[in-house]
């Protein structure tokens, strides 16, 4: 009985898949039929990768992909476990409604995220600066300076998506045998080599698919950048997405845009893949 | 009476009803913009004035943020359920035409334009010599000021020259106070991109000359210059220039709360400066763009918007909307000789393109604040409406925003704009 779902997978995801990759190499105007493509060979590659406005930009979104990619990761998952032994611990008042509140970010819809959340970086009249002042820290730019806006917009993701993570670590966290932690005490492990030793082990597999869905979801970004910053400034948040978007939506260069396509979908590939590779090789030490 | 016989009666009832209802408007057309909530209602009240002397014709408005407006055309325009009617900037036009997005306009509706309008607003809604839109609005940049700022530095009048120009921004700066003498824009590419456009003309230079980018001249070099000095002496804070979704946002904020002394703007932002500023918008004036050392006299860049039908459409549907088109757009639909679209655009601060629209709305126009603009309209230069317009644009935006954050010189933004505009515009041109 697989073959009815593997003929819908192949019709919603392979054809699709496949079709991306044959315009990556056409020379085709998203306004007009597949038959009007014309083959190009690599030169949208080229193209992107080039010196030319339309290369520098790709690279740049590119990076800025892997940045806030990377940085989003980097701050959810210790976030997320943090957040997981905290609220997990039966004994800590409040925990349940922790779990609550942790949780209650993910589900608020991000038109509404980026609302507030443009507000309160407001360099002159925000939230965030008036705070700020109250410890004498002077005003930041956030969102109007090359140098932080990406990083902001990383912020605001992981307020977003810290506590769903947080229910990922607590369902691992669920699943170590209690009787591993009373033997440990019984062996006169304090709780930070409890924690080394047994916590983090186990939750490996956890941590992992928590990690591949974080990169997944970061690699996704779109709405904070599209209603906020429009990429810039200085296209310093111009992710791969909108700028996908951008080249293949606005300008209707279909071409192009599916070389950039492709190109993010191989980084996916290899991410994902090298970190099941990390994952593997620490398993079989 | 069986149960059959009232079903009949009621069947036969609703078959005589039907050409009342059902078939009273048969034809749906819809209606695409950025405009705001206030503005749309206006536009539905004149799509319902339409209705009334064509009940068969159904009008609906959609409105969507300007920097979705393109997208949405372009990712629904080639369907026949996507909009019928489109508001769009003249500078997207020869693309959505090359696409066979946007009908060209018939015979009678092109005649009438002809005759209506300006020559160089008709060339803007025309490809090939080919009109495919109704012109509506056409905007035009103009030094914007806060004559508070300026008696406060003891400024009595505003700057004629760069030289001029430099010396009040230098003199309306006052970092403890958290004021800037200039105001750039970022993260939006026509605020970025027009002001710059606007100096350059002012010093006689041009964006681009023969279809060719013209950046890689001393006129031009002069203009990056003149952004990188305002830069350098701390008289234009780039951190106080970002834009956002709905061209709103700091920048803008920064105006109207009094730390920003001049801003070179388009007349279409009165609505906002009133909104945002109340009674503090008596403060604003409106003044020549100065004039560079290069330069004859005060120019700025003009573009203009139209309304266009969907290619894809259908026959009854594309008519329909050509009528609507015209009503609109004709001095009988509005006030006083002027047409319902001017009126609506009148609402904004938006200067009317019709000739006699113009007349209709002489009063208003005569406004201090919009007066400065008019005054400006014969000796403004379009902006360069060629085949890539809006990728060259998003282009030197982001060089003049780089320049901005002194991330690079006047003289490698210079080079790095005329070869990126040189390989953009040969592209769009193939």
């Amino acid at each position: 009985m697989l073959a009815p779902a593997v003929t819908l997978i192949g019709v919603f995801v392979l054809v699709p898949m496949l079709l991306t990759i044959w315009l990556s190499f056409q020379d085709w105007s998203t306004q007009t039929p597949f038959s009007e493509a014309s083959f190009t060979g690599l030169d949208n590659f080229q193209e992107i990768f080039g010196p030319t406005s339309v290369g520098r930009d790709f690279k740049t979104a590119l990076l800025n992909t892997a940045i806030y990619t990377a940085l989003s990761v980097i701050l959810i998952l210790p976030l997320s476990v943090a957040f997981g032994l905290m609220v997990y611990q039966r004994e800590v008042a409040g925990g349940t409604a922790l779990r609550t509140v942790l949780f209650s970010t993910y589900m608020v819809p991000m038109i509404a995220v980026a609302l507030v959340w443009s507000k309160l970086y407001s360099p002159s009249e925000g939230p965030l600066n008036q705070l700020l002042g109250l410890v004498g820290i002077g005003p930041q730019p956030w969102l109007s300076s090359p140098r932080s806006a990406l990083l902001s917009i990383v912020f605001l993701n992981v307020w977003q998506q810290v506590g769903y993570f947080t229910v990922l670590a607590i369902a691992g966290l669920t699943q170590i045998p209690g009787s591993l932690y009373e033997a440990a005490t019984l062996d006169g492990a304090n709780g930070r080599e409890q924690f080394r030793f047994i916590t983090l082990p186990l939750l490996r597999r956890t941590l992992l698919f928590s990690a591949v869905i974080a990169i997944i979801n970061a690699v996704q970004v779109f709405e904070p950048v599209a209603l906020i910053t429009q990429g810039g400034p200085v296209g310093s948040t111009n992710i791969l997405t909108y700028h996908i978007r951008r080249v293949g939506i606005e300008r209707a260069q279909g071409g192009l845009g599916s070389a950039m396509a492709v190109m993010l979908m191989l980084s996916l590939i290899v991410c994902v893949s090298a970190l099941f590779a990390f994952v593997d090789r620490k398993d079989s030490e | 009476m069986s149960l059959a016989r009232i079903s009949k009666l009621a069947l036969a009832a609703g078959l005589v009803a039907l050409p009342a209802s059902g078939w009273a408007q048969s034809v749906n057309i819809s209606y695409l913009t950025h405009w705001s909530p206030e503005t749309v209602a206006l536009l539905e009240a004149a799509a319902k004035d339409f209705s009334k002397e064509h009940p068969d014709v159904a009008i609906t408005v959609r409105a969507v943020p300007f920097g979705d407006l393109l997208t949405t055309l372009r990712s629904q325009g080639g369907s026949s359920d996507g909009p019928t009617i489109g508001g769009i900037y003249d500078l997207w036009l020869p693309e959505l035409a090359r696409d066979k997005l946007v009908a060209p306009a018939p015979d009678a509706v092109a005649a009438e334009v002809k005759s209506a309008w300006p020559a160089g607003v008709v060339s803007a809604a025309s490809v090939g010599g080919t009109l495919y839109g109704i012109p509506n609005e056409i905007d035009v940049y103009a030094l914007n000021y806060n004559k508070e700022l300026f008696k406060e530095a003891g400024i009595a009048a505003p700057p004629k020259t760069w030289a001029e120009f430099k010396d009040a921004a230098a003199k309306l700066t006052n970092k403890d106070k958290g004021q800037q003498g200039f105001g750039m824009i970022n993260s939006w590419a026509a605020g970025v991109v027009h002001p710059f456009a606007s100096l350059l003309v002012s010093n006689g230079g041009n964006l681009v000359k023969d279809g060719k980018p013209a950046l890689d001249s001393p006129q031009a070099a002069e203009t990056f210059a003149l952004y990188e000095d305002l830069i350098k002496s701390g008289a234009s804070n780039p951190a106080m220039a970002t834009a956002d979704a709905n061209t709103t946002g700091p920048f803008l904020d920064n105006f109207v709360s009094g730390k920003t002394g001049m801003i070179i703007m388009a007349n279409w932002w009165e609505s906002a400066l009133k909104t945002g500023m109340g009674d503090k918008f008596a403060n604003v004036a409106t003044a020549p763009i100065p004039v560079g050392p290069h330069g004859d006299k005060p120019h700025s860049i003009s573009y203009s918007w139209m309304t266009v039908v969907n290619a894809k459409a259908g026959e009854a549907e594309q008519k329909a909307a050509w009528e609507f088109l015209a009503w609109l757009n004709n001095p009988k639909s509005g006030k006083n000789g002027a047409s319902a679209m001017s009126d609506i655009l009148m609402s904004m601060g938006i200067l009317p393109s019709r000739t006699s629209d113009v007349e209709a709305h002489k009063d208003k126009l005569g406004s201090e604040f919009l007066s400065g603009y008019v005054s400006v309209l014969a000796d403004a230069r379009p902006f360069p409406v060629v085949p890539g317009g809006q990728e060259f644009s998003e282009s030197l935006q982001q060089t003049l925003e780089a320049l901005q954050y002194g991330q690079v010189s006047a003289k490698d933004a210079q080079a790095n704009a005329q070869a990126d505009a040189t390989s953009i515009l040969e592209r769009a041109a193939k």
